[in-house]
């Protein structure tokens, strides 16, 4: 019987990570339609005390809380594929470390004031209004990780001269167009509307379509990539 | 690739050729990248802090919310676009961090400093930089938000911007310990001590938790502006060394090799 294959268990956790973050996606009110940045501090207290809103709210939160982390497993083994390539140093797979370890506590940091928002809703609208910002801006702006990751990613697979590549250059290029898909959210306070707003066509349609892209190609690639690995490994 | 290395070709005269030469044939590039890339969010994090968000030097602890609602609409585009860019660049974070961990891992010393000086360094950019970047944004993004809240928010970025001290108490105190333990050479032993002066201005600026005004307050002569001296001498000079390690660097094992004279072409 062949051995049981930790790399291979972690990647296949990748479809369920998927699908909570696709239902969290779904459910929390706040994403459907997104929630508009000018809503008054009254409107916003007003949706967490919805009796409709509030149960969906948490329940979708409390997900994410303990999924949102769970990206870390996957890029991990990204960086571990970094790690094959023919580098002479193992600054570029560092990188990739850090920054995985930076950009999921963001997550963490929204999801954490989303739901201070929802834990009393008849506290003060201001402070809710507070803290609605708070789990906005963290959640939208905080794009550098995830950019300096495409890019850390990108140099690595330019980099990886040698025979048999360890993945192929499309998608270094793929990895370069979603960064700049989710760059301009980074200024996504400087608006109150339009597109870089929170719930504009580029902070919210792009950079989150952007994202989910993301995670349905390199799970592709990871899959491949792993299997034909394990495959060449075991004719040799 | 072929697999015989082959002696790169030499390198040419005009400044993108030579861009190109190096990107395929200069066996540094990894670190080179590494270096440039700190370079830059250095130059940028200045830019951005003093220049744009008017950050540092930082304004007054004892001011009440009239003005600090009033600071908040002066500064209102800058903090907005200038912390923007401060998003977007966060990354450049990690190349830092990447380029003193292999300082570390070319060392005489465990594998153990380069990991731990990375985690503690990862985990700092949040309550050492992000943190206040987000309160302020958020701060800025509403002018007509009660004056109470925006009064809290200033005092909570500023104080997660000076006040966190912990993790680059310890994590320069690693750097301190395995330059001071190496054997390879790989920095001057002056630098071992220079990391004394930064380590240190994490316990001066402990105060700022206590006091409102004078020299120990966030904005203090002791406080802010002995500390920012320091972190300014101390960030040049590893800058400087890096480039100096790139340089030297020979991707062996034992002391890394001094500099050659320079050569009279060069300059």
């Amino acid at each position: 019987m062949r051995k049981i294959d930790g790399e291979i268990i972690l990647f296949w956790t990748l479809p369920f990570l998927a699908l909570s973050w696709l239902l969290v996606f779904l459910f929390f009110p706040g994403f459907s339609p997104p929630m508009s940045p000018t809503m008054s501090a009254e409107e916003v207290a007003a949706f967490y005390r919805d009796p409709q809103n509030l149960p969906r709210i948490r329940y979708s939160l409390i997900v994410f809380n303990w999924f949102g982390i769970g990206i870390v497993a996957f890029l991990t083994l990204i960086m571990m594929q970094m790690r094959r390539m023919a580098h002479r140093t193992p600054v570029l797979a560092y990188c990739y470390l850090g920054c995985s370890t930076g950009g999921p506590v963001l997550f963490f940091i929204a999801d954490l004031f989303w739901l201070l928002a929802a834990f009393r809703p008849e506290r003060d609208p201001q402070l809710t209004l507070l803290f609605n910002d708070l789990a906005w801006i963290s959640f939208t702006g905080q794009v550098g990780f995830m950019v300096g990751q495409c890019v850390f990613l990108a140099l690595a697979i330019f980099l990886d001269r040698q025979h048999k590549p360890v993945f192929p250059a499309w998608v270094a290029h793929f990895n370069l167009a979603v960064a700049l898909a989710i760059a301009p959210a980074a200024f996504v306070a400087t608006a109150l509307e339009g597109p870089l707003a929170w719930n504009g066509l580029l902070s919210f349609w792009v950079r989150n379509g952007a994202i989910g892209l993301w995670l349905v190609v390199m799970t592709g690639v990871m899959g491949r990539t792993l299997y034909r690995q394990r495959g060449e490994e075991a004719a040799a | 690739m072929s697999a015989v290395p082959t002696a790169p070709p030499p390198r040419p005269a005009g400044r993108w050729a030579r861009l190109g030469w190096h990107w395929r044939h200069d066996p540094k590039i990894e670190l080179w990248i590494m270096w440039w890339a700190m370079f830059c969010f250095y130059q940028l994090f200045g830019v951005v802090f003093a220049l744009m968000t008017r950050v540092m030097p930082p304004p007054k602890p004892w001011w009440g919310q009239a003005r600090i609602v009033q600071w908040f609409s002066d500064n209102h585009d800058g903090l907005l676009w200038g912390f923007g860019i401060c998003f977007l660049i966060s990354g450049l974070v990690a190349s830092c961090n990447a380029l003193i961990g292999y300082s570390m891992r070319r060392m005489s010393v465990s594998r153990a400093f380069p990991y731990a000086y990375i985690a503690i360094y990862s985990l700092s950019t949040l309550p050492g930089m992000l943190l206040a970047a987000i309160l302020l944004t958020v701060g800025a993004m509403r002018p007509d938000r009660d004056p109470a809240i925006l009064s809290w928010i200033y005092d909570a970025a500023f104080m997660t911007f000076v006040g966190t001290m912990g993790v680059f108490l310890v994590g320069t105190a690693i750097w301190m310990l395995a330059i001071l333990l190496d054997r390879n050479r790989v920095f001057p032993l002056w630098f071992g001590y220079l990391n004394i002066c930064n380590l240190l201005t994490e316990v001066v600026v402990a105060p700022v938790w206590i006091f409102q005004e004078g020299p120990f307050a966030w904005n203090g002569v002791i406080t802010f502006w002995v500390d920012t001296l320091v972190f300014v001498v101390y960030t040049a000079a590893f800058i400087t060394l890096l480039r100096r390690l790139v340089l030297r660097e020979d991707f062996g094992e034992g002391v890394l090799p001094d500099l050659a004279a320079p050569s009279a072409g060069r300059a």
